[in-house]
């Protein structure tokens, strides 16, 4: 990096600190600390819930998932809208009315302690080790650019982060969270115009998307139906968006404790309700246009050398490795090739006018050998790299969207866009560390109290609860560095684990009344245990389900299982202890 | 309570919202059909 995009990014990061501390002034009790006195107006709503939700590896990750697989990622949030409807139905209102911190508190309200207790406990596990991996992403760059150790690349970016969250709580949060998108959308939208400007002469937005096309990555809408029919290991389709994503997006937003936290607080009813809408209506055209950047530089690869793997730092561990003549054999042959290709991608260019010519129908011929090459050497580096003897990483997704930054955009952009991975990493951490620490004092701490906790004794612990988890997610992120997965994918296949379990206890508090805290609980305790053996046999190829289902299944399941214990518990008990029963619960 | 007393923002009742937000999904749908249909 240059000088310049240096002092870019540390004005800016330092920028958001300040702004975060500037912004930190509130009640020293829970209220102010958790819910910013509920003060919050819906536009501060939206931005806080978008900031929450879109983290680093969404601008890292979806531009790359993009390049390498298309669009369809984007139906992944269709059942979002939905998810916003029914939650300003039913959950905004039933919170508010109980004046409540955090989620999990309805659930004693309705159910009992125990499951109370356990909704935020799985909670607790389920977003403190996510966190860690929202931390290592960021952290994975910065070690990445600076050749700094990893460990403390990781803890280098907990600590900044650390600042404003732990002295400013929800309203610092909120405040910064509103700045990060701002700067966000400048820098994405800055990055979306170098793409197209970076196009060779002639070659234009709608070309490049015709680019794109042809290679499949503008395949927005897929049905998942092959010719064996429903595909229900295809993660990412219309269905499994829609009915998956619905129950994933519902159990986020309603039951997570980070985006309860956001919508909290807002002034009123209204203005939660109107923060939310706005977010059905903006995230999945805003997602649609971060995964297009993805396919314009797909499109500018064709038209110049494209890497062989993104990752660097991969290709020279195999380089110092059993496969490094082999390495250097590979890369002559797909130097020539690309070299081929750029001479095919003009000459092609230049006939579009007429589809139908032989040197047309030439240059594809050519330019499909081409790409059928590069997959397959791709591939071989992704082996040689899974390789147990070079312990490579083989995934190069995450690096895609960067490598493309750092060696095409000009000095000072570089900077905005990776102060724009670092912001948009903050948003999300910083409103998870916020809602981990409500959720330990509130539904643990003060709650298994034997004495009244003094209200600045309460705001001291929820601080000392931010910091010590924010510690405690710095720890998770050294681990989260092995993932050879895309970290987008991670995060979500870890939620999918959790949410629907989480989802299903409290549809069963808001829609089946008939059912008690007993049923809910050992239904949850059950369900979590098969939905965690069905994942395991997924992974073993055994069952074969993409990980959205596990959302549906988890939510259905709890719901169903409970209303049948609660059924034969019925039958078991005599008709007049029933009612006896019945009457108690309804009052 | 609370939510009575709030008036609806733009429009009459928050049912009219809730089309909206199912309408504009609808809408996307198609358009991004269009669209894969158009560029593939």
């Amino acid at each position: 990096m240059s000088r310049l995009d240096w002092v870019v990014l540390i004005v800016t990061l330092l920028g958001i600190i300040t702004y975060g501390l500037l912004k930190s002034r509130t009640t020293k009790d829970l209220d102010g600390y958790f819910l910013c006195n509920r003060m919050v107006p819906w536009y501060i709503v939206l931005l806080s819930i978008m900031g929450t939700q879109a983290s680093a590896v969404t601008f890292l990750s979806a531009p790359g998932q993009a390049y390498t697989d298309g669009m369809r990622f984007v139906q992944y949030y269709f059942g979002l809208p939905l998810a916003m409807v029914l939650l300003c139905i039913t959950f905004v209102p039933a919170f508010r009315k109980l004046k409540i911190y955090t989620a999990y508190e309805f659930l004693e309200k309705r159910f009992d302690l125990k499951t109370r207790s356990l909704t935020s406990f799985l909670f607790l596990l389920q977003r403190g080790i996510s966190t860690g991996i929202s931390i290592s992403a960021p952290s994975i760059i910065l070690s990445s650019l600076l050749g700094w150790d990893l460990i403390w690349a990781n803890i280098f970016m907990g600590g900044l982060l650390i600042i404003y969250t732990v002295t400013g709580g929800a309203k610092a949060i909120a405040y910064t969270q509103q700045l990060q998108l701002i700067i966000i959308f400048a820098g994405m939208i800055m990055a979306g115009y170098m793409v197209v400007h970076l196009l060779p002469p002639g070659i234009g937005f709608i070309d490049a998307l015709h680019v794109g096309g042809k290679a499949g990555k503008l395949n927005v809408i897929t049905s998942g139906v092959n010719k064996d029919g429903f595909n229900w290991s295809d993660p990412y389709n219309m269905w499994s968006g829609v009915i998956g994503g619905f129950f994933l997006q519902l159990s986020y937003f309603g039951t997570d404790q980070s985006q309860v936290g956001r919508y909290l607080t807002a002034r009123s009813v209204s203005e939660s309700r109107l923060g939310l809408l706005l977010n059905g209506l903006i995230k999945i055209p805003m997602q649609f246009l971060i995964l297009l950047i993805g396919v314009l530089v797909f499109s500018f690869y064709q038209f110049v050398k494209e890497p062989v793997f993104f990752n660097q730092s991969q290709l020279s561990i195999l380089s110092h490795s059993k496969y490094k003549d082999s390495l250097s054999r590979l890369r002559e042959e797909y130097d020539a090739s690309q070299t081929l290709k750029i001479k095919e991608m003009h000459q092609l260019s230049q006939y579009s006018g007429n589809i139908e010519s032989p040197a047309n129908q030439q240059a594809r011929t050519a330019l499909s050998a081409i790409n059928d090459l590069k997959v397959k050497d791709r591939a071989t580096v992704r082996r040689w790299l899974g390789d147990s003897e070079v312990h490579g990483d083989a995934n190069d997704t995450n690096y895609i969207f960067l490598r493309f930054v750092m060696d095409y955009l000009p000095k000072g952009l570089i900077g905005l866009l990776i102060a724009v991975i670092f912001l948009a990493s903050w948003g999300s951490i910083a409103a998870a560390l916020n809602s981990l620490a409500s959720c330990t004092i509130v539904d643990f701490h003060k709650r298994f109290s034997a004495k009244t906790i003094p209200e600045k004794r309460e705001y001291n612990l929820s601080k000392g609860y931010s910091l010590l988890w924010g510690i405690f997610c710095i720890g998770v992120a050294q681990m989260a560095n092995h993932i050879g997965h895309s970290l987008i994918e991670a995060v979500n296949v870890l939620g999918s684990l959790f949410y629907g379990v989480i989802l299903g206890i409290f549809l069963v508090a808001f829609y089946v009344k008939r059912v008690g805290g007993a049923a809910v609980f050992i239904s949850a305790l059950i369900i979590e245990a098969g939905i965690i053996l069905l994942y395991v046999l997924s992974q073993y190829g055994i069952v074969h389900l993409a990980f959205l289902w596990l959302n549906a299944i988890g939510a259905l399941g709890v719901v169903v299982l409970s209303l049948l214990i609660s059924l034969s518990k019925e039958k078991r008990t005599p008709p007049e202890q029933s009612t006896q029963t019945s009457m108690q619960r309804s009052a | 309570m609370e939510e009575e007393k709030e008036k609806v923002p733009l429009f009459k009742k928050w049912s009219y919202w809730y089309a909206l937000e199912i309408g504009f999904l609808l809408a996307l749908i198609i358009f991004f059909y269009l669209f894969t249909k158009h560029f593939s």
